[in-house]
């Protein structure tokens, strides 16, 4: 456990007042929260600095009134940190990684289509998951759409397309 | 040497026995790749959602049905996260099973691909002994389990079913058997023109470029990067089993065969070795219903790479949020880097080499943008094509 509550000081120093809380709930595991506009500076430092050169996959998680963006992003293969921010509902948008690790550019993508969460400055934030005809504005994976609603989008296409 | 006018090829998007089916959309110029854009999603389930609306017990059985191939590396991702919620450990016996299970799979998964490698460079010969092989290990798990495919042996805190003593005998002559031919493919693909001719240089991914697009398992070692989640974040009963993680320098497709054949005698070893130190005990704990508030990040080596699980619980019967990262969409950004400047007859291959799932495609249609020109080409006769240009060089 020391290597992880060492990387944690470290990045204590290092974003001072965008730092919110950090915890360990086991071995390899690092959970890290911090503010929206420290993100860019963050990762750069974790990449560069500390080593964390893998990025495992991007969360978003619908939270009610916030949506939850959390990195998960690893050390040498072996620790895995969840660095984590959120962002308003309303307007959902935080900058890009992609620059900085450009394995991200899927994840990203995937988190703003199923979420709705928009990374600024990314290449390329055209449909990637979704069938085509999907309305746009509708955000499958957070909270207000009941399965009903998101089935009914889905039969109407099949509906169509059997029309055709 | 440029043509002077770019070509559009879509690619896909159907492909019937993948977990992701993908389209690409190539820019061709002549007979090299000048620019890749993905599309998948074309079978999208909706399982996180899925994940939210089922209890935690139902979800092993959603798990199970994420991947057809690496059934097991879903289930013990999943369950693993949520014991870790639980704050239970499943018994040391139940995790020499799963370790026991996850190698057995791996070794059969890496013989699916390798056949269909085989196939896709017009070794049929190959293909047809190497899952003749592959079925000695179907052949175990239906003894073990009763079914070849979703063994269902994962359960949370523990496993579903033991493995006897009077199974023992029909595992390791079953594993004999496998280490004997894996063996004997090694030797093939080394000294065998087809191969060789067919996968050396092709399909390069160099190392620095596999971390920066943060490829994932077999691609990634046979970078030269070496990375596994077995060694270097152990799960169920790896940390007490000494293994080799492999690793291949020559970044091509021939590495990856190499790899992942390494990796099956690897695999021999670690499952002999799990079977004989197996201790005696309960392969199951029960646990409560609901799961306390928490949240959890779950990683397991599945055999195409780095399988990752993020669980958030709220104290119900049901999770918050369920988030599945499958190691074939990691390794999609490196597979795009990978077909770049190469030829289009390299498509399949390459394609095949970071094994998605199944890696084959239905049809191509090629659009010439200028000319308004669109035609299709099937499998088969995209694969003469390659062997006609093979046959010239």
């Amino acid at each position: 456990m020391e290597k992880e509550n060492e990387i944690v000081e470290m990045l204590k120093e290092f974003l001072k007042e965008n730092f919110v809380k950090a915890n360990i709930p086991n071995r390899r595991r690092i959970f890290v929260h911090i503010k929206k506009d420290a993100l860019k500076d963050t990762v750069k430092y974790l990449v560069k600095d500390l080593q964390f050169k893998h990025l495992s996959t991007i969360t978003g998680v619908d939270l009610g009134k916030k949506i939850e963006v959390i990195y998960h992003l690893a050390y040498k293969g072996s620790i895995e940190l969840s660095l984590r921010l959120t962002v308003s509902k309303k307007n959902p948008s935080v900058s890009t990684i992609t620059h900085l690790i450009p394995g991200a550019v899927l994840y990203e993508r995937e988190v703003h289509e199923l979420l709705g969460v928009n990374f600024e400055g990314h290449p390329d934030l055209s449909p990637l998951i979704l069938p085509e005809e999907w309305p746009e504005g509708v955000y499958p994976l957070r909270k207000e759409h009941e399965l009903a609603y998101l089935k009914e989008i889905t039969s109407k296409k099949s509906k169509r397309e059997k029309r055709n | 040497m440029s043509h002077g006018s770019i070509i559009k090829i879509p690619f896909g998007p159907q492909h019937p026995a993948l977990k992701e089916p993908v389209n690409f959309l190539f820019e061709v110029d002549g007979e090299t790749v000048v620019n890749v854009k993905p599309r998948i999603g074309y079978n999208h389930r909706g399982i996180e959602k899925a994940f939210e609306l089922r209890t935690y017990t139902r979800n092993i059985y959603l798990a199970e049905r994420i991947c057809g191939i690496c059934s097991d590396a879903h289930t013990t991702c999943y369950t693993q996260a949520i014991e870790e919620l639980l704050g239970v450990e499943a018994p040391l016996r139940a995790r020499y099973i799963r370790v026991i299970i996850a190698e057995l799979e791996r070794i059969q998964s890496h013989a699916l691909w390798l056949g269909l490698v085989a196939h896709e460079i017009g070794f049929d010969t190959l293909f047809m002994y190497i899952w003749r092989d592959r079925e000695t290990i179907l052949d175990i798990f239906e003894m073990i389990s009763g079914n070849r495919i979703h063994y269902a042996m994962n359960t949370i805190g523990g496993v579903r079913r033991d493995i006897h003593a009077a199974m023992m005998p029909k595992i390791k002559k079953g594993l004999d058997l496998m280490e004997k031919r894996v063996k004997y493919y090694l030797d093939v693909v080394q000294t065998e023109q087809t191969i060789l001719k067919r996968a050396t240089g092709v399909g390069i991914l160099k190392p620095k470029d596999a971390v920066d697009l943060c490829a994932v398992g077999p691609i990634l070692r046979a970078s030269g990067i070496k990375n596994d989640v077995r060694a270097d974040d152990p799960y169920a009963a790896y940390n007490e089993i000494p293994f080799n993680v492999i690793t291949c320098d020559g970044c091509d497709i021939l590495s990856r065969i190499m790899v992942r054949l390494e990796e099956m005698l690897e695999g021999v070893e670690i499952a002999r070795h799990a079977l004989d130190s197996m201790p005696e005990g309960v392969i199951r704990v029960r646990v409560p219903m609901k799961v306390p508030q928490g949240e959890v990040v779950s990683r397991v080596e599945a055999p195409r790479g780095e399988l990752i699980h993020y669980a958030k619980s709220n104290g119900t019967t049901k999770p918050e949020r369920y988030k599945v990262r499958s190691p074939t969409l990691g390794n999609i950004p490196a597979l795009c880097k990978m077909l770049l400047g190469g030829y289009v007859a390299d498509i399949p291959i390459v394609l095949a080499g970071i094994d998605p799932c199944f890696a084959c495609m239905d049809r191509m249609a090629f659009i010439d943008t200028k000319k308004n020109r669109k035609w299709v080409l099937t499998m088969p006769q995209l694969r003469r094509k390659y062997k006609r240009k093979c046959m010239q060089k």
